[in-house]
């Protein structure tokens, strides 16, 4: 047996990581979290990395979980709030190799703006909540987290509090988990949240959310221990802790997965005992649950709503109320499993999904892309289109901003240049700034891909900062992407989106290149240009239908009897005859023969 | 119909779904009626299937109904997914001439739907066909095939001639007004009584 170890909760976090297998690990800095990430990057085994805000790490972490490395991100509370947006939606696609996001809550406000229990964002999420109450449990339940993670195939929120964090207590290490290759393999269904399959996942979330029940019930992180007073407790965190010491006579319910909550322990802790008390630092989380289930409990109304607890304001708040007749014994009324919608009606008839454009000139990015084997990260506009078929184009759609720091994450994990990041001009200005600072900071390797049609398109056009157009119509200062990519150090060139042969040559370029660069597609909405570009025949002689450019996922294309036909909606873009090997599209007038056909993949 | 009486219109994203609601919607409102309307739209621009709800009577409590009276449909492939949206004895009107082929279809992995008629016929619906395309054309321009159609529905809508005025008057910019007006007017007179039936 090693010697045992005297951890504070953070460090034991840490450690528990590099235990558990992980070996990334991420965050911001914000007390009483801080101390987690500073010990994982003294560890061997696990790369650690502070990042520009909880948001890009969470996304970072999200890539590398994809690319099969275990993860773990750190933050304070407050924290979490900057991370919601892809924390809300990474429920719904779950994980690669296993993800926990600690967050750390700080009763008290010691050195916060507000006093927010994390716990509600487990319920919101509908994710697996993990509560240690010291330092060997801190150090343990990181590795139950990971195996949670990945058996429900959800991210683990694990809470800290200021006393757990820094408080120190004994670990006794345990035997390094052995964890087998967790390759990443592309599945659009699971991890591009476009609504259609969104919605499919989101059944799987509230599913999921049941079996997590049903584990929590027998999970042995949830523990009833015998008292001999006629007194029962429920207690997670380091609440537990100080309820123990006030009464050491009492029955327990100790709380290590404090979401979902295990109804049937609950019930079970009642029917030995006629008193029961939830100890909790801040909100009533578990005591609104209980109470739910109609069982009459003390909870806020002897144990303060606010501030951090310690054994002598438990033993105050409760020995009065435990001194005090007990109340009706009463049966409890289990919750119904909740009922999903109807699911729509098969189709029968053929689905109509938006498409990309006729003549959309980004298209062309995603042919330029397709050449080369990087895992495409996506973002959300109109190119997130690009992930449905015929392109399949992307591997992911988790929020707004998420495809540079998930891309980052990716290459971080694997050591190399293995995913690119797509992203529209309005979606770079809303979050993309940030995860690209934090790329270039990190010295995280990729190509980010700015698909920059002037507008925020999706939505029907309106203004950004990269075109100063406002909401009244007014025109401002336009921030220069190039030049602010520039400004932070990153190598960025602007190519001409609808010169197919030099948006080629520039992503083959930086594909190529060592390190982090920046391609700006720059092409105008097809739909702000409205007169058509050129008219487009085919020669029904040379075409072979052969797909080509059928591949490009145009709508104006599809495949006729004998050769390729062309619909009215075609804008003239001309990628199609980029793409045809053998001359059979050319705009009309042109010699077509020869020249078309130069630079295809 | 019941008291509050529920049109879907239906059609592809771009085709001019939602200024036909609007139509319809001022014109429930020059009768003095209630009105509630919803659409789905997110996707509009980007070629997708286009809903709008319009529900007219003495009081609407809700926005949206599962079932129509009358099924607007400006496409064809639409206008066979809007017989799903019909109550028992409703009326599909459908622009039967136009058809907007969907990527699955154009890359063969599925068949564009035949025989409209009797699709409505096996689910005991009311169809009313029209070439939209050609009245549209008639009127002056293509884009009016929404409005072409709205004045086929007219016929079936309990509406006075001089309601539908002013609700395209109030719903339809005064540039394109006039074209607008003739394409409804040719939509009217395409459907005679006789094929509405009883």
């Amino acid at each position: 047996m090693e010697r045992t170890l005297f951890f504070s909760g953070n460090e034991a976090i840490a450690h528990g990581a590099v235990r558990a297998g992980a070996a990334f690990a991420c965050g911001y800095p914000g007390t009483p979290s801080t101390e987690i990430l500073q010990t994982a990057a003294r560890l061997d085994g696990i790369h650690a990395e502070w990042c520009v805000n909880e948001k890009v790490a969470l996304e970072t972490a999200v890539g590398a979980s994809l690319a099969g490395v275990r993860s773990i991100v750190t933050m304070k509370h407050v924290g979490l709030n900057v991370a919601a947006d892809p924390f809300m939606t990474l429920s719904l696609t779950g994980v690669n190799a296993g993800l926990v996001i600690v967050s750390a809550d700080d009763p008290g406000m010691h050195s916060s703006q507000n006093e927010q229990d994390s716990r509600a964002y487990a319920k919101f999420a509908k994710v697996p909540m993990l509560e240690p109450s010291d330092s060997q449990e801190a150090y343990d339940f990181v590795a139950e987290a990971f195996a949670l993670s990945e058996e429900f195939d959800t991210p683990v929120l694990l809470r800290s509090t200021t006393r757990l964090s820094h408080g120190r207590g004994q670990v006794i290490p345990r035997v390094p988990v052995v964890l087998g290759p967790r390759d990443y393999a592309r599945d659009i269904g699971k991890y591009v949240m476009v609504p259609h399959y969104a919605r499919m996942r989101n059944r799987l979330v509230l599913e999921r959310l049941q079996k997590l029940r049903a584990r929590a019930e027998e999970s042995p992180l949830n523990v009833l221990e015998a008292g001999t007073a006629d007194v029962g407790i429920i207690a997670a965190g380091v609440a537990y802790a100080y309820a123990r010491e006030a009464f050491p006579k009492a029955w327990f319910l100790k709380l290590g997965m404090s979401h979902p909550l295990p109804y049937r322990k609950v019930a079970r802790l009642f029917r030995q005992v006629s008193r029961v008390a939830v100890v909790e630092e801040l909100d009533p989380f578990i005591e609104e649950q209980v109470r739910a289930l109609g069982l009459p409990v003390v909870g806020k109304e002897a144990i303060p709503a606010d501030g951090e607890l310690d054994q002598d304001i438990v033993f105050r708040a409760l020995e009065p109320f435990l001194s005090r007749r007990p109340p009706r014994r009463r049966r409890p009324v289990f919750p119904p499993v909740p009922r999903l919608a109807d699911p729509p009606p098969a189709p029968g008839l053929p689905v109509r999904p938006p498409v990309l454009c006729p003549g959309c000139t980004h298209r062309a990015v995603f042919t330029a892309l397709r050449t080369h084997r990087l895992a495409p990260m996506g973002d959300i506009g109109c190119y997130t289109l690009g992930a449905l078929p015929p392109l399949l184009a992307l591997d992911s759609c988790l929020c707004m901003g998420a495809s540079i720091g998930m891309m980052a994450g990716f290459n971080q994990a694997l050591g190399r240049k293995a995913a690119a990041a797509v992203i529209g001009d309005s979606t770079f200005f809303h979050s993309g700034v940030t995860p690209l600072i934090d790329a270039h900071y990190n010295a995280a390797d990729g190509l980010v891909i700015v698909l920059d049609n002037r507008t925020t398109a999706m939505t029907g056009h309106q203004g950004h900062p990269g075109t100063g157009l406002r909401a009244d119509g007014s025109r401002g200062p336009a921030v220069d992407i190039q030049k602010l990519c520039e400004g932070i150090g990153v190598r960025c060139h602007t190519v001409d989106a609808s010169d197919y042969g030099v948006l080629e040559a520039a992503v083959k370029a930086e594909v190529d290149a060592p390190g982090l660069g920046v391609v700006v597609a720059l092409a105008p909405c097809v739909l702000m240009v409205p007169e058509k570009a050129g008219e487009i025949v085919i020669d029904d002689e040379r075409c072979n239908l052969c797909g080509l450019c059928l591949d490009v996922g145009c709508p104006a294309l599809a495949r006729g009897e004998d050769s390729v036909s062309i619909a009215g909606s075609c804008t003239g873009c001309g990628l199609c005859t980029e793409v045809c090997r053998r001359g059979a599209l050319s705009f009309a007038g042109a010699t077509g023969a020869g020249t078309a056909g130069e630079g295809a993949p | 119909m019941s008291v509050t009486t529920t049109v879907s219109l239906v059609g592809v994203g771009g085709q001019g779904i939602l200024l036909a609601a609007a139509i319809l919607a001022e014109t429930a409102f020059a009768e003095g009626l209630d009105v509630k309307a919803s659409e789905v739209k997110g996707m509009a621009q980007r070629g997708g299937s286009v809903l709008s709800t319009v529900r007219f009577g003495e009081h609407v409590w809700s926005p949206v109904a599962r079932y129509a009276d009358v099924v607007i449909a400006t496409e064809l492939l639409e206008g066979h997914r809007g017989l799903g949206l019909l109550a028992p004895q409703g009326t599909l009107v459908c622009a039967t001439t136009t058809r907007i082929v969907p990527g699955s279809v154009l890359r063969r992995e599925e068949e564009y739907p035949d025989d409209l008629p009797g699709a409505a016929a096996a689910r005991g619906a009311r169809l009313i066909a029209v070439d939209a395309e050609a009245l549209a054309r008639e009127a002056g321009t293509l884009r009016a095939v929404n409005v072409a159609l709205l004045g086929a529905a007219s016929v079936v809508l309990p509406f006075a001639a001089a309601s539908w005025q002013r609700g395209l008057a109030a719903a339809v910019p005064a540039k394109i007004l006039e074209v607008n007006e003739r394409a409804f007017a040719l939509g009217r007179g395409a459907v005679s009584n006789e094929e509405v039936g009883p």
